[in-house]
């Protein structure tokens, strides 16, 4: 038992030190280096892409919605009809309970409410890249609004 | 607002407001009319000389009128062919109904624009059809949204002309066509009908521009027909768009709204009624007062800057229900006041009862849409 402890005790001890020196000195194929303009700027083309998509398909794009498989209204409104420049949306108010769908709800879930009611479509898949371009929109166009969780 | 705006606004006031003018001095409140004091403080447009807050759905204007009557106003229909969207049509039907119901029974209808979604002939004719149901007289000018498919040909076919003026009961209406002199931005970059109309269709769309506006030629002519009017009887101003600056990016302006209310100065009770906004809205400029009115489809949010500081925003309303927050607007003279009084379905108030009924209580900073960026002309 006696001796069973001290190994116990020591591979603890050395665990201890790996970890350690790991922290200090990182991994021995240490190869991050600082973003570069270049990084910078096709991270950004790759937000706005993302961003330009959600504008179509909030704005009722015909071509978007149909490339992207979605059906997201059938009564002729688009997201933007109530929303101009995703207006009253606010992105940054949820998660809340959200009294219209009657449940604690994210802005996914919000999204897919106004498909699925006011608009008629069909809700999307939340993981859905459709999803994704939709959320970005919205939160790219309220950029510099207060974040206030919760808020009614 | 920005500071840079609310300092503009300011100066602008001072130039329109020499002597703090505001619309005749004769002007009751009802008892129907809640007053909310001191809440002036700070306040851009008015401040100084107005100490209260309008709740706008009964607005009493003193006037000279002879004997009492009523209009009614029905805008922003926003018609698709019937195949497409049912529920805007059976809201324009109910508006249509409700207005010939009116006991006593209106004088007259205006309908200020917006009768179409696509400016289609089908949902110009299906607006017509359906205001059919209307047996009054009947005043129409138009919206954007009925113009730029065809450049108002169907329209002019089916209401005449797009701006006109006559008296009533000791009362000048002019109504004013604010959509059909937009710049062109169609020719250079070779667009279809279709495509010219659904730049127009778009409220955020940044490719038709500042097309909202009353030009030279029709503030002339407004002139010209006020010529003969006494400066202090009462004139009522019909216009799609509002005729002061509340957010240029919708369009919820005329461009040269200065060269308007410059025009409009010497008359001391003018009153201008509008649609395109789609939301309760009340402000004053000089003696020129406003009063934006209800759609019968589907409402706005509130702008996230510009909102008068004269307005009582109304209650956010419920995406759910196709009836809140929209309706029609009855226009009511009675012994020399008149009233105007939103008949929104589905709401009793009409008005925010507290900040978190109202969508200003969440401040937004907003972008410009980017992806109809491609339609601009190349230099």
């Amino acid at each position: 038992m006696a001796f069973n402890a001290h190994r116990l005790v020591r591979s603890r001890l050395g665990l201890a030190v790996a970890l350690l020196t790991l922290c200090i000195v990182g991994p021995a194929s240490a190869d991050r280096s600082p973003v570069t303009p270049e990084q910078l700027k096709e991270y950004d083309a790759a937000f706005m892409a993302m961003v330009k998509k959600g504008d179509l398909l909030f704005h009722g794009d015909p071509t978007t919605i149909k490339q992207m498989g979605v059906n997201l209204s059938s009564t002729g409104m688009a997201c933007a009809m109530c929303h101009p420049m995703a207006s009253d949306t606010h992105p940054g108010s949820f998660p809340k309970f959200q009294a219209s769908v009657g449940k604690f709800s994210t802005l996914r879930d919000m999204i897919n409410w106004c498909i699925e009611k006011p608009n008629q479509g069909e809700q999307i898949d939340p993981e859905s890249e459709a999803m994704k371009a939709l959320e970005t929109y919205i939160y790219w166009s309220n950029s510099g609004s207060v974040l206030d969780t919760g808020k009614y | 607002m920005s500071d840079e705006v609310d300092r503009e606004r300011r100066e602008m006031h001072k130039v329109l407001n020499p002597q703090g003018a505001r619309p005749d001095q004769s002007m009751r409140i009802t008892r129907r009319m809640f007053v909310h004091k001191a809440l002036g403080t700070g306040v851009a447009v008015g401040a100084g000389v107005t100490g209260w807050f309008p709740i706008i759905n009964v607005v009493s204007i003193a006037n000279a009128a002879e004997m009492p009557f009523s209009f009614a106003w029905i805008s922003d229909t926003h018609l698709y062919p019937k195949t497409v969207n049912t529920r805007f049509v059976d809201k324009a039907t109910r508006a249509a109904k409700e207005v010939q119901a009116m006991q006593p029974a209106a004088d007259f209808l205006i309908f200020g624009g917006d009768i179409a979604q696509l400016g289609r002939a089908e949902e110009l004719e299906l607006g017509n059809q359906i205001l059919q149901e209307v047996k009054i007289k009947k005043y129409f000018i138009p919206g954007e949204h009925d113009w730029y498919f065809d450049m108002g040909d169907k329209w002019r076919k089916l209401y005449g002309a797009p701006n006109w003026t006559f008296d009533h009961k000791g009362v000048r209406f002019i109504g004013l066509d604010t959509i059909s002199r937009g710049p062109d931005y169609w020719s250079a970059t070779k667009m279809s009908a279709e495509e010219r109309m659904d730049h127009m269709a778009t409220l955020d769309g940044t490719v038709a521009g500042a097309w909202a506006g009353v030009g030279e030629d029709q503030i002339a002519w407004m002139q010209k027909v006020l010529s003969d009017w006494k400066k202090d009887a009462p004139v009522v101003i019909f216009s799609h768009n509002p005729l002061y600056e509340y957010y240029p990016p919708w369009n919820f302006w005329v461009r040269d709204w200065r060269q308007v209310n410059e025009a409009l100065r010497p008359y001391t009770k003018v009153t201008n009624i509008h649609g395109h906004v789609h939301q309760p809205l009340y402000n004053e400029i000089g003696t020129l007062r406003s009063i934006g009115m209800l759609a019968t489809s589907w409402p706005w949010p509130y702008a996230p800057e510009g909102v008068p500081k004269l307005t009582v925003p109304m209650i956010r309303v419920d995406p759910g229900d196709t009836y809140d927050g929209v309706g029609w607007g009855k226009l009511t003279d009675a012994s020399g006041k008149v009233d105007t009084q939103y008949e929104m379905w589905g709401r009793k108030e009409v008005f925010a009862q507290s900040l978190s009924d109202s969508s200003l209580s969440h401040p937004e900073v907003l972008h410009a849409r980017i992806a109809d960026a491609g339609w601009f002309a190349k230099d």
